[in-house]
């Protein structure tokens, strides 16, 4: 091909731009958006992406980390420059693809805006003044802070609080503050995300599970966006089928999203009224008698009870059209197909379950209605799959015996190792906790913009004596910190390896693409280098204190407890992580696996015979016989048997042995009704539900295709796809109210007050208002984020439901006015 | 030589804008609103809450369509727009003067102007970033989700595209105004 | 060699290039168009340091009030040299007069064109280069730049001989002049006419709308090139003239204005997208009904009509508000052609799906653009200057 030359000679003599161009780009419409306040941001000239290939040209697999799902992907590399990140084909769960933001991870690495170096707090705590130290005096700072707090709680270790938000490394950092400082309190993603959906599936189903959407005929996703709300597999084996081709979709959701967009029927529901829709789907299986009966039978406890329980609440479709605004006949109908393709037929867990305080149930009852057409643990249904073991690494962990329980085990019936994070925030604010608080580590997590009621988390901080955060954007919660020190980019790391279950399971590494830019660290090395600092301090503190320690020091003597227990802070740490994932790997799969898996970024047995691409857009991982559909072992009963509504040769015969404790799918919980006075069965409760008072508006939260919750929010390539959040309000509502496309809006709740553009829309309806979350970061170090938009949680209230404290973020009612 | 086409399963699209970013990426598009050389369209929304019309809000992902008869090419008073060996519709930025004629002409709103270049882009099939270099296909086509691209030789009968348009039902865009794109939504 | 001997021209100094009659009403011209070129040249400045994003141009809307301007002027010289040659090519008798006068002007026109579009184009000198490496046959464009190119050398000519009273070869030149003339122009028209992918613009009226125009704007022109020679105080062979030209001008616009109407309706009869829209818009503008309309065409015809042609001093202001409203019939077809989106859909999430696109010229188009008329003003009083532009009644024939 001879006529390459023009663009081509164009491109290697002036190397770049995308990135430098993209800043001043994004940064030009950034002023013009802010208008007359609009200062100037500053433009830092920063690496250069070249579009050429050079002769040096290397392609390393890695794993994306712009949010949770962890594609595979190929990096370009030239002359040491990340110049494009590509899809990396051998991935089961990723599929060959890479989203909008995870081609915008170069943005990511190139961003102005990153932290650079380890910073130490010189204003006011919140103020954002920082000097430059170094990691030496950064760890100093915070051993000098930490003795003296530990000696003053007296070797109460949950004194030091730490949440971690959801990452390949979050073990290595929980493992350190958990295990080896020894604190209890521990705050994570779960009871913001979606906790009562793992719990209600577990405690149903024995797992959580996948939904196999690859196969499913008739799916019902309600409230879960999978078109814009990425979850890798499911989005791409979903919307593959839509569309009349091969799997039916009910989407149940307030607003249109995308993924209505795809839908056989959308049904808008009344915010926070989904138990009633499912327990009126249940009652009408029950009545018409249309679920899959065989399976009921011998995989159900106490399914009787269960039919009583909802024949006698009388959870008809009419009672449920009262309450959720979905028509009755919709219901049944609803109802009737869903069984109809029963197994194959799955009511969608769910992943951002933070919704109301009724949640918990939900997930049960969603969990049960699926179980009743026997689509667990079945091709087309709930599937549990497989997980390929890794071998361990083991953490030795010290005993301390003045170490406290969590703060906030009390606040609701069953609050797990991850916490509640609202409640236990609020115990500390409200001065309801039995001992202080009074350091506070964060780890890629960004609680000032996560958790519902800024102005409490902002309190929450302002009351500790240390704030330690570990990121890599200067975010609203650096902002808040005493120390700071930043992680590499997952781009310029290796991360722990990791084990992806499901029916296709594989093994996939986090390799370094590129060297670190600034002088930062990943967590592994943070830990290292702080449990250098801190094991003898305070193991000094220990021994004043802890009269077990004083005894196994006086039988053992000093060194021996000190280094046989784990007192050693940074053992477990000192090897590279490199050294770490590959015995993780070769102890179980031998050195060719470990081979691999460096070479081509995924691996799993036989991989190199089973892996075929089919054709432009089709790969297969697995041959179909050797997929992990079923797995669960049981009796096979081969009886015929007569059952009315399931087509005999989808029947699931296999009597099966789930993972709850009773070894059945759990219609009734009575020990956690006895013992935590819960719900035995999903039951609907008025008293828990806000009705929205006329004129007035139920707040609603949620994803965008283009962005990662609060993380991405500065990213110019993102923000060129979508420069701000709007608010959805409906469109007669809006002229009602004289609020016009892109008018300034207040949006008040009764703790915050917001401003935000107008997006008139009916596919919102007339209660309701949303906007997506991650938008108004308040850190002016952010300078594409800083007041773009508007962050929800300023206005959502800290409610959270009493089951496991997860929180309940559409509970909060709001007042819309022009401004 | 090829002649290269797509195929769109845009029945697929979920309007993610992966195809976008990697566009962008991949051939080092300068950001700014106008400057892009794929893009998602999507029809407002036909109908009042609740009874919305789902079937009207379909996306629409598209691109240059490299038009067989492309009048971006025939109204170039210098040659800069030319179909290269391959049948794509190319700039040769050397050669434009920056009349922006063939951005009138374009009826698919395809061209935009590249600001470091001062001339006018499009999208070229990568053929500058992916093809020059034996890869077979496109950034935009790799990098979706849900896998609505099918890019190949529609010269070669036997290649994946040939036969998806032998053996399912497409459309082309503006189809009445002969510009033969090589662009083919499939039904 | 004397250059006076080849090409007669008047010897000034600095002082007597500048000693004109400290009217009012010159000493206003004066200031005015200096006022004008300082503004160009601002303008340009402005484009010089940020190129195209000082215009309000954007994807949608590529071409903007320069391209407008540009028109304006080639249409303006296009129509002066119809109009000349009716006199001196066609002989016939009360255009006599105008040669030289209007050949000026149209070479000025075409030259301030020039001027104007090449801070629009790019890569001008690019496109003198390639225009000849490789050229776009297929292009109206390539067409119109060269044909354009050739009949501005040809007026040249043309000039150059009327000016040496060489009536041969000034004719000879005057015919090739206005057949090249002709033949940019309505290549022109063709630039929007080819544009299948807009149909209001499609098909085969601009081509001809063109030639019609550009005598109307020839005809407005030579009433205001008279009435500011004259100061309105018209010699009778010019007032026969002068009415004679009314009458034409009349008949013009009939036929413009009858052209207009079928244009409308078979543009809106059946509604077809992209054009039945387009038009009803277009004709339902302000700047149709009062630009193009009210200035443009009917306050001159009702003029022509109420005085039989002999208002002729009433012309000369009609033909300001004429000129006013061929600026409009300019800035409408550059304006209009684009309105209907090619991209029909929306692309950007929180967004009005789109309408007609919208552009508004700024303050840097505005500046070229009108300063422009500043430097044709210049141009203009340089050449009456150096040059006889009289006729002279003893060389007529
Ligand atoms: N692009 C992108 N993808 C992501 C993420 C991201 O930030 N960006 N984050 C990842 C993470 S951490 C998670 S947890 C998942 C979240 O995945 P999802 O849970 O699917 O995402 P959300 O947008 O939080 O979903 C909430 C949806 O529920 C609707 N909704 C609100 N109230 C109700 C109600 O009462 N009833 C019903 N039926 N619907 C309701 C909202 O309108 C919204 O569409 O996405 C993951 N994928
Ligand atoms: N109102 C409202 N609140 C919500 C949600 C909602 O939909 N609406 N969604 C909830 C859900 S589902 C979730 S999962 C949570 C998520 O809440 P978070 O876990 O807080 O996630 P992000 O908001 O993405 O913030 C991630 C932080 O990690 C930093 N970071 C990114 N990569 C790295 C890295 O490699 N290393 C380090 N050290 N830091 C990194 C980012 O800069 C950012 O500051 O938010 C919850 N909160
Ligand atoms: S879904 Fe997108 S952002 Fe998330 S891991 Fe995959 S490519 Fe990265
Ligand atoms: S990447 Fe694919 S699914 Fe996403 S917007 Fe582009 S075409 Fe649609
Ligand atoms: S702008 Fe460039 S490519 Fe387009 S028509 Fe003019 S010269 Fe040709
Ligand atoms: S789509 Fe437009 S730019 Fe592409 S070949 Fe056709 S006319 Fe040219
Ligand atoms: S084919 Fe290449 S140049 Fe064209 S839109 Fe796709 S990624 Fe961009
Ligand atoms: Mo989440």
């Amino acid at each position: 091909m001879k006529t390459e030359i023009s663009r081509r000679r164009f491109l290697q003599g002036t190397v770049a731009l995308t990135v430098v161009g993209a800043t001043a780009a994004a940064t030009a419409l950034a002023n013009a958006e802010l208008g007359k306040e609009g200062k100037k941001s500053k433009i830092v000239d920063f690496g250069l992406t070249k579009t050429q290939y050079s002769d040096k040209l290397q392609e390393i697999p890695t794993l994306c980390e712009m949010c949770v799902n962890k594609c595979a992907a190929i990096a370009r590399i030239e002359d040491g420059v990340l110049t494009k990140l590509n899809p990396n084909p051998l991935f089961p769960k990723s599929r060959n693809m890479l989203c909008a933001r995870g081609n915008a991870g170069i943005q990511a690495l190139e961003d102005p805006d990153r932290l650079k170096y380890p910073l130490i707090r010189v204003g006011e705590r919140g103020e954002g003044k920082f000097k430059r130290v170094t990691w030496d005096e950064a760890f100093e700072y915070v051993k000098e802070k930490m003795v003296t707090i530990i000696d003053e709680e007296k070797d109460n270790r949950s004194t030091i609080g730490y949440c971690a938000g959801e990452g390949m490394a979050e073990h290595t950092y929980t493992s350190f503050m958990g295990d080896k400082i020894g604190s209890s309190n521990y705050v994570n993603h779960g009871s913001i995300c979606l906790a009562t959906t793992i719990a209600g599936y577990t405690l149903t189903l024995g797992g959580y599970g996948q939904a196999d959407l690859e196969n499913a005929e008739y799916v019902i996703m309600a409230g879960a966006n999978r078109a814009e709300a990425i979850v890798t597999p499911d989005t791409m084996d979903m919307f593959k089928r839509t569309k009349g081709r091969g799997s039916k979709l009910i989407v149940i959701d307030p607003r249109f999203t995308n993924t209505a967009a795809h839908a056989d029927k959308w049904l808008p529901i009344e915010v926070g009224t989904d138990l009633a829709f499912v327990l009126a789907l249940t009652y009408t299986v029950i009545t018409e008698e249309r679920y899959n009966k065989r399976f009921a039978e011998e995989n159900l406890s106490d399914f009787e009870d269960y039919k009583k329980h909802i024949l006698d609440h009388n959870y008809t479709p009419e009672w449920a059209e009262a309450i959720t605004g979905i028509k009755a006949d919709d219901i049944r109908q609803v109802a009737r197909d869903f069984m109809a393709h029963a197994p194959r037929a799955i009511y969608y867990q769910g992943r951002r379950t933070a919704w109301s305080l009724q949640d918990y149930q939900l997930r049960r009852a969603q969990a049960i209605f699926s179980a009743m057409g026997g689509g667990v643990d079945k091709k087309g249904g709930i599937i549990f799959g497989k997980k390929l073991p890794l071998g361990d690494h083991s953490i030795n962990g010290p005993m301390y015996d003045n170490a406290q329980e969590r703060i906030e085990k009390d606040k609701a019936a069953s609050i797990g190792a991850s916490g509640s994070w609202i409640a236990w925030r609020n115990t500390i604010i409200d001065g309801s906790a039995p001992y202080p608080v009074r350091a506070f580590f964060a780890y890629k997590q960004n609680p000032m913009m996560s958790i519902p009621n800024t102005a409490k988390t902002k309190q929450m901080l302002e009351k500790m004596d240390l704030v330690v955060v570990i990121d890599t954007m200067p975010s609203d919660t650096v902002m808040m910190a005493d120390v700071v020190l930043p992680e590499s980019l997952y781009l310029e790391r290796e991360d722990p390896v990791k084990s992806f279950g499901g029916a296709e399971p594989s093994i996939a590494l986090r390799k370094k693409v590129v060297e670190a830019k600034f002088d930062t660290k990943p967590v592994i090395e943070i830990m290292r280098g702080l449990g250098m600092k801190l094991s003898k301090p305070l193991f000094e503190v220990s021994k004043k204190y802890d009269e077990a320690l004083q005894e196994e020091i006086a039988d053992r003597g000093e060194k021996e407890v000190y280094d046989e227990d784990g007192y050693d802070l940074a053992d477990g740490y000192r090897h590279s992580q490199e050294s770490i994932n590959h015995h993780m790997v070769e102890s179980v799969y031998g050195e060719d696996a470990w081979k691999t898996l460096r070479e081509k970024g995924v691996f799993y047995p036989d991989m190199d015979k089973f892996f075929k691409k089919l054709s432009v857009n089709e790969y297969e991982y697995y041959p179909e016989h050797k997929k992990s559909y079923s797995i669960i072992k049981g009796d096979l009963n081969n009886e015929p048997y007569h059952d009315t509504c399931v087509d005999i040769n989808e029947i699931a015969v296999l009597k099966k042995k789930f993972r709850t404790a009773t070894k059945k799918i759990a219609c009734a919980l009575y020990n956690l009704e006895k013992k935590k006075g819960v719900d035995a069965m999903p039951t609907w409760r008025d008293e828990l539900y806000t009705p929205t008072p006329e004129g007035r508006f139920k707040f609603i939260t949620g994803r965008h295709g283009q962005f990662t919750q609060s993380g991405t929010a500065n990213n110019a390539l993102l923000l060129e796809l979508l420069p701000e959040n709007y608010l959805w309000i409906n469109k007669r509502v809006a002229k009602e109210k004289g609020i016009a496309f892109a008018d300034l809006v207040e949006v008040k709740s009764s703790v915050g007050t917001i401003q935000i553009k107008a997006y008139p829309t009916e596919k919102i309806g007339p209660n309701a208002v949303f906007f997506i979350h991650g938008f108004g970061a308040d850190s002016s170090e952010l300078t594409l984020a800083h007041h773009r938009g508007a962050n929800d949680n300023t206005i959502i209230e800290d409610h959270y439901e009493k089951t496991f404290g997860s929180a309940a973020m559409h509970e909060t009612i709001v007042d819309i006015r022009r401004v | 030589m090829a002649r290269y086409g797509m195929a769109l399963d845009y029945k697929s699209c979920i309007n993610c804008k992966a195809c976008e970013s990697a566009c962008k990426e991949e051939n080092g598009i300068l950001l700014g609103a106008d400057n892009h050389r794929i893009w998602v369209g999507v029809n407002e929304i036909e109908g009042l809450f609740p009874d919305l019309s789902i079937g009207s809000s379909n996306f629409q992902p598209s691109q240059c369509q490299q038009c067989d008869n492309a009048p971006c090419q025939s109204v170039c008073p210098t040659n800069a727009t030319y179909y290269d060996d391959n049948g794509v519709v190319r700039v040769n930025p050397d050669q434009c003067i920056l009349c922006t004629y063939c951005m009138q002409a374009c009826p698919y709103d395809a061209r935009y102007i590249d600001d470091r270049t001062v001339t006018v882009d499009k999208c070229n099939f990568c053929s500058d970033t992916r093809l020059i270099h034996g890869e077979t296909t496109t950034a935009c086509q790799a990098t979706c989700p849900t896998k609505v691209r099918i890019f190949g030789d529609l010269d070669d009968p036997e290649s994946e595209i040939s036969q998806t348009l032998r053996d399912r039902e497409h459309y082309s865009l503006k189809a009445h105004l002969g510009t033969k794109p090589k662009l083919f939504y499939l039904t | 060699m004397d250059l006076s001997k080849l090409v007669p021209f008047n010897k000034h100094t600095v002082r007597s290039f500048f000693d004109f009659e400290r009217s009012a009403l010159n000493i206003f011209m004066f200031w005015f168009s200096m006022g004008l070129v300082g503004m160009m040249l601002a303008g340009i400045g402005i484009y010089l340091i940020e190129g195209h994003h000082a215009y309000g141009v954007t994807r949608q809307h590529a071409w903007g009030l320069l391209i407008a301007m540009y028109v304006f002027f080639v249409v303006s010289s296009t129509g002066l040299c119809i109009m000349s040659s009716l006199g001196h090519v066609f002989n016939i008798k009360a255009f006599q007069i105008v040669g030289k006068r209007a050949i000026i002007g149209a070479i000025i026109t075409i030259l301030t064109g020039f001027a104007v579009i090449a801070f629009e184009i790019g890569h001008p000198v690019r496109m003198v280069i390639y225009n000849v490496l490789t050229p776009g046959l297929t292009s109206a464009i390539w067409w119109m730049g060269t044909l354009y190119g050739l009949y501005l050398f040809f007026i040249i000519l043309e000039f150059f001989f009327l000016n040496n009273a060489n009536h041969k070869f000034s004719k000879i030149f005057g015919l090739a002049g206005l057949v090249v003339g002709l033949a940019a122009h309505s290549n022109l028209g063709a630039v929007f006419g080819f544009l299948v992918a807009r149909p209001i613009a499609n098909g085969v009226f601009f081509p001809l709308y063109f030639i019609l125009s550009a005598m109307v704007t020839g005809s407005y022109l030579l009433f205001l090139i008279y009435g500011w020679r004259y100061k309105m105080k018209f010699p009778p062979e010019v007032k026969g003239f002068m009415v004679t030209l009314s009458q034409v001008l009349g008949l013009l616009l009939a036929i413009l204005m009858f052209f207009e109407v079928w244009r409308a309706l078979t543009a809106i009869y059946g509604h077809m997208p992209e054009r039945g829209d387009i038009a009803i818009h277009m004709i339902t503008s302000k700047n149709f009904l009062i630009g193009e309309f009210l200035l443009g065409m009917l306050i001159p015809f009702i003029i022509i009509v109420w005085s039989k042609g002999r208002a002729i001093k009433a012309m000369v202001y009609a033909s300001i508000t004429g000129m006013i409203g061929i600026f409009f019939m300019r800035y409408d077809l550059v304006h209009d052609t684009q309105l209907a989106p090619m991209m029909p859909l929306k692309i950007r999430e929180y967004s009005l799906p789109p309408g007609l696109v919208e552009y508004i010229p700024t303050a840097t188009e505005w500046m070229i653009s009108l300063g422009a008329i500043g430097l044709a003003f210049m141009m203009y009083y340089a050449a009456d200057r150096f040059f006889n532009l009289d006729h002279d009644p003893e060389e007529s024939h």
